[in-house]
């Protein structure tokens, strides 16, 4: 028995303790990588920002982990303040600072769509709910909203804040213009000045020679053909080459070549992919007489304001 | 005599423990079989005939093409008649991407393993003058409804 | 006080080396951990090379996935508006939540892996004959239960590979004759997949076939028990007694009637001799642990290494191109994209063909094989005996077939399920922006 004992125990003992051994640095790893997050690394050199800029209180009181901004009614759930930690610091870190503590600029814009109200990703795009850099900004496989970073707007032709007007219109949608959203603005002369509604029906209205536009952004970029398309398979630039010469990009289509100039193809083109299907509730809807109304050239800055241009109560 | 009577007794006392059982167990049986279903109806308006331009529409909420030509109209479906998935109109045929049936503008097949032509679904024009498509009910193929004012 | 843990430690967890052997029997009988197994166990079941202890491997994984399964309970909801969102969450925001579906997905697909090559040990070693048939045909449909886990819990993190891999799996289940809408009906809870389904689905993944895998795999250790070990003691057997020797009337079982005939035939171990044997605590319990431990570090090593994917949410009006099945389906899948057949006007659905009658037929073989099986019985446990080299050879291919199918489909495949060689350009899929 004694040598029985002795033979399986010698075969077996080594590799259980190997494993063993194993076993607990693989744990170790998993807790190491646990802990080695994206995020942590920034908020570890947060305190020591904040308290170089004499907010010491602060910096002690800093509490590291994720943080979110939650918002039921508009189905937000942004993590990126894990990160981009200086967000809400404008008026006391310097813009210089390297992004993700970089603060976000305190613009116009800004002033009317709070943190609290909006989050981020209503106005910039990419996946909130995560929390590595990847998978914020562009989003796991299959994910097609991405962040709308400088590099994929200067990809499709403009610059950042041009291709964010395309999300300011998700809501802004219904406004004749608005300030500062120059592209919006632009596209929709257009569109009025080129009687796209003579062939397209845009919510309920307009000539059923083409198709439905109403949810245009929407659609599925397979469904289109890129047989005759240049350059990259992207339904921006589907969009921007219909627009301007329809007859190449859609061969036998009744539509006409309206030869447009890039920027002005490129805009109708944010003005198209705005239009989706969204669940914003009604208190995210401004009225488009406020906007019209700030669109009024002002006679004199001290003039006092026209009844028109109050914001009407909600 | 006694015997018997608890024989008789014996063999109605188990055989109602198991009619019992096997009546609940049918009970459970028959509550996985939904009586209510919160789906489309088979039987629905789309759009007003006027509203679809000439060619092919998808209506992907009710994962259908609209086809018009002219004043012609009929409603074929846009699911693979293999395993369900949803076919793609290409300007000159349907594609399935799960696994690559193709299918010409009428619907028939051209390739791939899906075993019939798509659905052509029955339409008409209800009363107050929308399109309404019965997902139940197939047509023939070249089955056309004359509708709309001919404006396209 | 300390004397009183150390008997408690002792208890439960049997840390002690026997003095005699009758200690040591003993030992097992008095722990629960321990009484599962016999007092003693032959040399030949102990064997590496023999059984590659896989059917322990499988029973570590389903443990593993038990537990990881549990924990996933307490954070996933079951609901089509918030699973996606309760996935992300344990993707990004639940401490090791992301280890924790890793190891479930990988242990998952593992199991599926692992449980069919134990099969294939099984059916190579010829271990089915006599009363091991009826373990055969158990371990059989705990196979399909695996698979059929692994499947229902496909479905659950609601994103559009699960929802269209369920879609074309459950429509394979419609192409069955006369019951098959019937089926997809009920497997759905309604025609198309939605909250009824993803709840359907749910329940069935986290207790019904759980439930039912556990007990049935109680019932399979049973039986290796009551069928004398594994097969490989008949090769010992045959050696140490020359003459046909009768089966000792045996103790008569009736389980719920579960068996067939009147008793299950108690296999003596009079033929094998003291030498042939070892405890089977510690040697056996050892080895068991040593398995168990070496499956936790390669399921833990996967989920390190990598994440188990997640697509966008659900969509039912796109369909991703291609669509795959999970990829243990991806060779019906294969089969179900090419067997339609044409004959004039009269087709035949590949999916009835391929997805139904013909994993169905092979099915039905593999649960019969022991009946059909004639070879002698002196072919019974060993590794590919010669009489048996037809079978043998005829399983080999059909697993090879089934493995090149699947690599066809999982790494060659592309839009509209084309075949793409590797380094072929594929066409890059229409981005938004």
């Amino acid at each position: 028995m004694a040598d029985q004992k002795e033979s399986f125990e010698a075969k077996d003992f080594g590799w259980m303790v190997a494993m063993s051994l194993l076993f607990f640095v693989l744990v170790a790893v998993g807790f190491w990588l646990e802990y080695s997050t994206d995020w942590g690394t920034y908020q570890r050199t947060f305190p020591g920002l904040l308290g170089h800029y004499g907010k010491v209180e602060e910096a002690r009181n800093f509490r590291a982990g994720i943080r979110q901004i939650w918002i039921p009614q508009m189905g937000v759930t942004d993590r990126c303040v894990t990160c981009h930690l200086g967000y809400e610091w404008a008026s006391v870190l310097p813009a210089t600072i390297a992004e993700p503590l970089k603060p976000h600029p305190m613009n116009d814009w800004l002033a009317k769509h709070e943190f609290a109200r909006f989050g981020c990703t209503p106005c910039h795009g990419g996946d909130g709910a995560a929390t590595s850099v990847i998978g914020a900004h562009q989003g796991g496989r299959g994910w097609e909203d991405p962040m709308l970073s400088r590099a994929l707007a200067a990809r499709n032709g403009l610059t950042m804040n041009e291709m964010i007007q395309m999300r300011c219109n998700f809501c802004h949608r219904h406004d004749v213009a608005t300030p500062g959203m120059e592209q919006i603005n632009l596209a929709k002369q257009l569109f009025k000045k080129k009687k796209c509604l003579v062939c397209h029906v845009v919510e309920g209205r307009g000539g059923a020679t083409g198709a439905e536009l109403t949810y245009e952004g929407d659609r599925n970029p397979e469904l289109l053909n890129f047989a005759h398309v240049r350059g990259e398979r992207t339904m921006f630039n589907w969009n921007v080459q219909h627009l301007t010469q329809a007859s190449v990009v859609s061969p036998g289509t009744q539509m006409p070549d309206f030869n447009f100039k890039p920027d002005e193809s490129r805009a109708l083109t944010l003005l198209l992919l705005s239009w989706r299907r969204l669940p914003y509730p009604p208190e995210y809807i401004p009225d488009p007489e406020v906007a019209a109304a700030a669109m009024q050239p002002s006679p004199t800055p001290t003039a006092t304001p026209t009844p028109a241009a109050t914001p009407p109560p909600h | 005599m006694d015997g018997d009577r608890r024989k008789v007794l014996r063999l109605i006392g188990k055989g109602s423990v198991l009619a019992a059982f096997l009546a609940q167990i049918g009970a459970a049986g028959r509550a996985f079989f939904p009586n209510v279903l919160y789906e489309p109806p088979s039987r629905f308006k789309i759009k007003r005939p006027d509203d679809y331009p000439d060619g092919y529409t998808l209506d992907a909420a009710h994962r259908l093409y609209v086809v018009r030509q002219k004043d012609a109209f009929h409603v074929i479906s846009a699911v693979c008649t293999h395993l369900g998935c949803n076919v793609q109109w290409s300007d000159t045929e349907f594609d399935c991407p799960c696994h690559g049936s193709r299918f010409r503008p009428d619907g028939t097949v051209i390739s791939g393993p899906a075993p019939r032509p798509l659905e052509w679904f029955a339409t008409s024009v209800s009363p107050d003058g929308f399109l309404e498509v019965d997902s139940g009910t197939e047509v023939a193929r070249g089955f056309r409804l004359i509708a709309g004012k001919g404006n396209a | 006080m300390a004397d009183k843990l150390k008997a408690l430690w002792r208890k439960t967890f049997w840390a002690w080396s026997p003095e005699s052997e009758r200690e040591s029997s003993e030992a097992i009988v008095r722990n629960f951990w321990l009484h599962w197994f016999p007092a003693k166990v032959a040399r030949a079941s102990m064997d590496w090379n023999y059984s590659f202890w896989l059917g322990t491997a499988s029973a570590a994984l389903l443990l593993i996935l038990t537990v990881t399964g549990v924990m996933l309970m307490f954070f996933y909801v079951p609901s089509t508006e918030r699973a996606y969102g309760s996935i992300k969450d344990l993707e990004y925001a639940v401490s090791f939540g992301r280890l924790l579906r890793n190891q479930h997905r990988w242990a998952a697909e593992g199991m599926v892996a692992v449980v069919y090559i134990h099969m294939a040990r099984v059916f190579f070693t010829g271990a089915y004959r006599g009363t091991r048939a009826i373990n055969w045909v158990v371990g059989v449909v705990l196979f399909l239960s695996t698979l059929f886990l692994s499947f229902t819990g496909y479905l659950l993190p609601w994103d559009q590979l699960a929802f269209w891999a369920i879609t074309v799996g459950t429509s394979i289940a419609k192409q069955a004759p006369l019951v098959g809408p019937t089926v997809q009906f009920i497997l759905l809870g309604g025609h198309e997949i939605g909250q009824q389904t993803l709840l359907r689905f749910y329940v069935l993944h986290v207790f019904f076939l759980p439930v039912f895998v556990w007990v049935l795999f109680g019932y399979h250790m049973w039986r290796v028990r009551k069928d004398g070990g594994l097969a490989a003691i008949e090769r010992v057997r045959d050696a140490r007694t020359m003459i046909p020797k009768t089966t000792p009337a045996s103790k008569s079982y009736s389980l719920f009637g579960i068996t067939p005939g009147t008793s299950v035939q108690v296999m003596s171990s009079t033929g094998l001799e003291e030498s042939d044997q070892v405890f089977s605590s510690p040697n056996m319990s050892r080895r068991i642990a040593l398995v168990f431990l070496v499956v936790f570090n390669i399921t833990l090593l996967a989920a390190l290494l990598f994440n188990a994917p997640l697509e966008g949410l659900a969509n039912p009006s796109v369909t991703p191109n291609p669509a795959k099945a999970p990829w243990y389906f991806v060779w019906l899948q294969e089969l179900v994209a090419s067997t339609t057949v044409r004959i004039g006007g009269f087709t035949v659905s590949g999916a009835l063909l391929g997805g139904i009658l013909l994993p169905g037929f092979l099915l039905g073989v593999l649960t019969l094989w022991p009946w059909l099986d004639r070879s002698p019985l002196r072919t019974q446990g060993r590794w590919l005996a010669p009489e048996r080299k037809r079978q043998n050879v005829t399983f080999a291919v059909a697993t090879l077939l089934i493995i090149v199918l699947i690599m066809v489909g999982v790494y060659l495949r592309g839009p509209y399920w084309r075949i793409y060689w590797p380094g072929q350009a594929r066409p890059e899929t229409p981005r938004l922006y």
